[in-house]
């Protein structure tokens, strides 16, 4: 093979696109040709540059794609009728009693099911009793909205078909799926988003929860800075305050922790000032130092134990 | 060994898929936007690659699945449906980035309240470090080969960004393109050519 003929087949090879054959004749081309070698080396070299160049889409792209192409689909009509007529056939909606105290006191209203959900809803059924009539959590909620001007969130869950539910943030079967919601192993912008409705429900023992968990637990820092969030009126509470310093002193993400010292700060306790020195033994990004300095400053004590 | 775990693998993902499409084709709607979210996100970085725009890629993206929805039920599993999908896409892509060299390529950079902004600095991607000499000779590169890229033929660049940026098979992409191994091959070789011939001097 000459030099001429092993250059043009460098590309190919480093793609691996070869055929066996070629690609042993140009290796053996190779182990006698510094000329190539060299040439397959400025090959490689373009390669690289070439891969920096690869743009991944930013997952808030991805999800705003997928939300535009969800909306579309709900406008838009099934590919066949048949499917539709064969669905309809196959399917019926159970609508139980609703007990008296779980009614919500807004009216509640279901607005639409899935792609062809719209269509399978009886027109004489009191709509509604849907909200109650969700039975235990065995749906995957997809996202959620904030609430309109009515005060009204809504949540879309995917059981068999898509349904979307409205209903006050503080209603239970609403805050149930916020709950599951802000559990979503999968999506971290839905989490961050229920997290950020959960939020004006804080005084809720489960929400409560729900926060600190999410806090300790959620491998996303937008989700925990959130969760921060909801806690701010929480900080005096003893429970609130010792997962407050165990974050402050465990989590990576510095905006996490500056977070954690305003929070606790609200409060000045003798106790803050063994925890923040205790920061600033390890801690190395310059700005929480900084943070964490002058709130010990504030409270009169020194920055280092002696 | 793991050779045969992956082959049982790769077949339990092709029989989920093959599920997903039949009960998509009878209408769950479930299982039709997970059978997009089994190729969306490779199908969404092919066409910003490709037209280094978000808001043209986002086009694509929408108008793809839209035929794919709205053609499921003539999907025959005569050829998989990542070609099936693929081939959708590429022509997209290929009509759009013809459309372009029409326009005579509008450049990347677009206007903004903030006065000239490169479009590809709205998109994720590695950023040149803080050395100045460094960062100055990157951006030289990069719009070298912004210019070569935009200088390929629209099927030049298809093949190219397929096998360079999505690694993927020349079988796959000929079958894709719905041409011959061989011909995706020496689209490869001529854009392969000019990369050579634009960036040679600059490794």
């Amino acid at each position: 093979m000459t030099c001429e003929e092993t250059k043009r087949l460098l590309p190919l090879l480093l793609y691996g696109e070869l055929s066996f054959d070629e690609e042993e004749q140009v290796e053996s081309h190779l182990e006698g040709c510094g000329t190539c070698r060299l040439a397959l080396e400025s090959e490689r070299a373009i390669h690289e540059q070439l891969n920096a160049m690869q743009m991944e889409p930013h997952l808030t792209m991805l999800a705003r794609s997928r939300e535009q192409l969800r909306r579309s689909l709900l406008s838009s009509p099934p590919a066949r009728e048949s499917w539709w007529q064969r669905l309809r056939q196959g399917f019926t909606i159970h609508v139980h009693p609703i007990p008296a105290g779980l009614q919500p006191v807004g009216a509640v209203a279901l607005i639409a099911m899935g792609f062809f959900g719209a269509r399978m809803i009886p027109s004489s059924t009191t709509r509604q009793n849907n909200l109650a009539d969700l039975g235990p959590m065995t749906s995957r909620v997809r996202y959620v909205e904030p609430a309109d001007k009515s005060g009204r969130v809504q949540v879309v869950v995917e059981d068999t078909r898509e349904r979307v539910l409205s209903g006050a943030v503080d209603d239970q079967n609403i805050q149930n799926l916020l709950l599951a919601a802000a559990r979503d192993p999968q999506d971290a912008g839905l989490r961050v988003e229920s997290v950020d409705l959960l939020k004006s429900s804080r005084e809720c023992p489960q929400v409560r929860d729900a926060l600190l968990n999410a806090l300790q637990h959620d491998s996303n820092p937008g989700v925990r800075l959130k969760a921060l969030e909801g806690l701010k009126n929480l900080s005096a509470d003893a429970q609130v305050r010792q997962v407050l310093t165990k974050v402050l002193l465990s989590d990576d993400n510095p905006g996490v922790r500056t977070q954690a010292i305003d929070l606790l700060i609200q409060h000045k306790e003798d106790t803050m000032v063994g925890v923040l020195q205790e920061l600033m033994r390890k801690e190395d990004n310059g700005y929480v130092r900084m943070r964490c300095q002058k709130a010990l400053h504030d409270m009169n004590a020194s920055v280092e134990t002696y | 060994m793991e050779a045969v775990e992956a082959g049982v693998a790769a077949a339990a993902i092709r029989m989920d898929e093959s599920a997903l499409i039949r009960a998509a084709q009878h209408g769950d709607a479930g299982a039709f936007e997970d059978l997009v979210r089994l190729y969306d996100q490779s199908v969404l970085r092919l066409a910003l690659n490709l037209l280094r725009s978000p808001e043209d890629a986002n086009d694509i993206y929408q108008e793809a699945f839209l035929r794919v929805y709205k053609n499921l039920h003539t999907f025959r599993f005569d050829c998989s449906f990542h070609t099936w999908l693929y081939r959708i896409v590429t022509n997209l892509c290929l009509d759009a980035l013809r459309k372009r060299k029409v326009r005579k390529e509008e450049g990347t950079m677009v206007e903004t309240r903030e006065g000239l902004l490169d479009r590809m600095d709205t998109v994720e991607e590695d950023r040149a470090d803080g050395n100045p000499q460094r960062r100055l000779l990157s951006r030289e590169l990069h719009s070298r080969i912004h210019h070569v890229l935009t200088d390929l033929t629209p099927r030049e660049r298809m093949v190219f960004e397929m096998r360079h940026y999505q690694g993927m098979r020349l079988r796959a992409i000929g079958e894709a393109l719905g041409t011959s191994e061989e011909a995706a091959k020496n689209c490869l070789f001529r854009a392969t050519q000019k990369m050579r011939a634009a960036l040679g001097d600059f490794v």
